[in-house]
């Protein structure tokens, strides 16, 4: 790269384009960038490296050596924790660079287990997997802060989910543990949100974040009635109102993982809601008191949020997708006064949530939204196809005129673009 | 960070993650060494771990005891009081709530349901952690041994498990007078030579 780089560079000097002291200048911005890179792929090479590892040394000892004795067993169930405790010593006090720290972090989280694992394994000691993660994550935690390391974050984040599911699915236990354990990486996402905003890592956390709450929340919620639908619907609201905050909308859309699961989710969940037989199937309006607690804090946060960002001027014109939820919230409620009636406004919700993500996209210029806006309008009506009684002549009218608003709208799009450049040319 | 904070945070999280481990083996070696030895009869089955490795699950036959009380929530905590029996297996005399003004050893379980007018339970120490090639050869040769002799004559299969105070320590499972270890060593050195 660099010799090529070097080439390109002597060409242009030849060429008289630049100055042998532009072309030095070029080369040292270069190298110094050089320097930067290393490191990172260090840390990169480096903590995988531990997580193999780590969890290597995690299968050797399932393994469980039984012609060792138990003295034996017992001291090699602390090796791998004292080394994992003295490298991370050994970073921390000799203040090695984030890499050294990644690397350590990682593979004394692992130790840790390892430890655990094996003394339970050795004197047969009873307990459940989420007791034994949850000491696991609990002993691992302070690495978080001490370390400051990243990677100790995600395993945290990523173990505490997989303990919420392990607790609260398919039993009745509820893993309050988990948002204690969700609120105590908190104070480290804030200062990566305010000390490197567009970091790789920042955006990972905002996808990270949202995603563990989408999938422990089944975890504390009953869920054997259609307010399981309208919960979910609430929390993705939540989540894109918070995608919503002017620090999260103004980073790109992939980083931006509170707006798409949002979004995404609100749609899904309404697209299902959107069938009959979901209504007819949950009759029942037997609610426990937990589900309505964590409705009404949900609406209470969802509310909080569009609040704020009303104070802040922060909404700059009406956006359906972010009161999607409050539409939902009325709908459900409809269902007692009238059977069919939350079927018909569901998909009428639906429908509306397409048309305005093409006006969104129109507005803005952005294929992508505007395509999902008819992405949605198309698979409303495929899913009608399903539950209603239409005939085949008017389904293929139907998608025939779909594919048209496809090209139609894309065509259109283009030729305003294409009419906005000719503009700013002249 | 303050650099001392760091410090005494760093000390405060090795001593925790030494003390955690640590606290699990001198509670487990005291029970071992002072506790006193009940032999609990049981069936293996074989399960898995993802991370502390291969166990036998044990399914024992002490699953109840009468009680007056009829009132018991499911997993809700309980005392079982033992002693053993006349055929020198151990045996449950009594189910509580609480702990009872008594000298008599008691196992922690979980409570089931109640029918009969007796309450089952869930006794915990049900793992048996083997090395990963015999976890699943013990479970199939001690029923086969079992189902291979009449029911007098089939040797008995029971938890060797030590009580003291809160604590009960399951240290081997035996079937008759040999330990399932070195049984399913024989068993697959048998199965080996027939082989050849």
């Amino acid at each position: 790269m660099s010799l090529k780089l070097k080439r390109e560079l002597d060409e242009l000097i030849e060429a008289k384009v630049i100055s042998t002291e532009v072309s030095t200048n070029i080369l040292k911005y270069y190298a110094s960038k050089k320097t930067n890179n290393p490191n990172k792929l260090f840390a990169i090479f480096g903590v995988l490296g531990s997580l193999l590892v780590g969890l290597g040394v995690i299968l050797i000892i399932a393994h469980n050596w039984d012609d060792f004795s138990r003295t034996a067993k017992t001291i090699w169930a602390f090796v791998p924790l004292l080394v994992g405790q003295l490298f991370v010593a050994f970073t921390l006090f000799k203040n090695k660079s984030a890499a050294w720290k990644e690397t350590a972090a990682t593979f004394l989280f692992f130790a840790i287990g390892a430890s655990i694992s094996l003394v339970s394994q050795i004197y047969n000691i009873p307990g459940s997997m989420p007791s034994f993660l949850l000491t696991w994550i609990l002993l691992a935690a302070p690495l978080v802060y001490l370390l400051r390391s990243h990677v100790a974050v995600l395993l945290h984040l990523l173990f505490a989910t997989v303990y919420a599911c392990n607790l609260g699915y398919f039993n009745e236990d509820q893993p309050w543990w988990y948002l204690l354990l969700l609120a105590y990486t908190l104070p480290h996402y804030y200062r990566q949100i305010k000390n490197a905003p567009t970091s790789n890592l920042t955006g990972i956390l905002n996808w990270l974040f949202p995603l563990s709450l989408l999938i422990s929340l089944g975890a504390f919620v009953g869920g054997n009635d259609s307010i399981g639908f309208l919960i979910y619907v609430i929390l993705f609201g939540v989540f894109y109102n918070i995608g919503k905050l002017p620090f999260f909308n103004s980073q790109r859309l992939r980083t931006n993982g509170y707006v798409l699961l949002g979004s995404l989710g609100t749609i899904t969940t309404l697209m299902i809601a959107s069938f009959k037989w979901v209504w007819d199937d949950y009759t029942s309006i037997m609610v426990s008191t937990q589900d309505i607690g964590i409705l009404i804090v949900l609406g209470l946060a969802a509310v909080a949020i569009i609040v704020y960002l009303f104070l802040k001027r922060a909404m700059p014109s009406f956006n359906l997708f972010q009161y999607a939820f409050l539409c939902f919230t009325i709908i459900y409620f409809t269902r007692f006064a009238q059977s069919e009636m939350p079927v018909i406004l569901t998909n009428i919700l639906v429908f509306a949530l397409g048309i305005f993500a093409v006006r969104i996209g129109a507005r803005t210029g952005r294929y992508s939204v505007l395509n999902y806006g008819l992405l949605i309008i198309t698979v409303l009506i495929a899913c009608r196809f399903f539950d209603t009684d239409i005939s085949f002549i008017v389904r293929g009218l139907l998608f025939v005129a779909i594919g048209a608003g496809f090209f139609g709208a894309n065509y259109l799009m283009h030729k305003k673009q294409q009419k906005q450049n000719i503009l700013e040319n002249e | 960070m303050n650099k001392l904070l760091i410090t005494i945070g760093f000390f405060i999280m090795l001593a925790a993650q030494w003390y955690v481990p640590g606290i699990m083996i001198y509670d487990q070696e005291a029970a071992l060494t002072e506790g006193t030895a009940y032999k609990f009869k049981t069936q293996p089955i074989d399960p898995n771990d993802p991370f502390r490795g291969k166990y036998v699950w044990l399914n024992y036959e002490m699953e109840s005891v009468k009680s007056t009380d009829s009132v018991w929530g499911y997993k809700e905590p309980v005392y079982v009081y033992i002693r053993t029996g006349s055929d020198g297996y151990a045996e449950a005399t009594e189910v509580s709530k609480v702990l009872l003004d008594t000298d008599q050893d008691y196992v922690k379980a979980d409570a089931g349901y109640y029918h009969n007018k007796e309450v089952y339970f869930e006794l915990p120490f049900d793992r048996f952690y083997m090395e990963e090639s015999k976890a699943l050869d013990a479970e199939i040769g001690i029923r086969r041994t079992q189902l291979a002799m009449r029911d007098s004559l089939a040797p008995v299969c029971y938890a060797l498990v030590y009580v003291k105070g809160d604590i009960a320590v399951l240290d081997n499972v035996f079937i008759g007078t040999v330990s399932v270890k070195e049984f399913v060593e024989k068993e697959q050195a048998d199965e080996a030579s027939k082989r050849r």
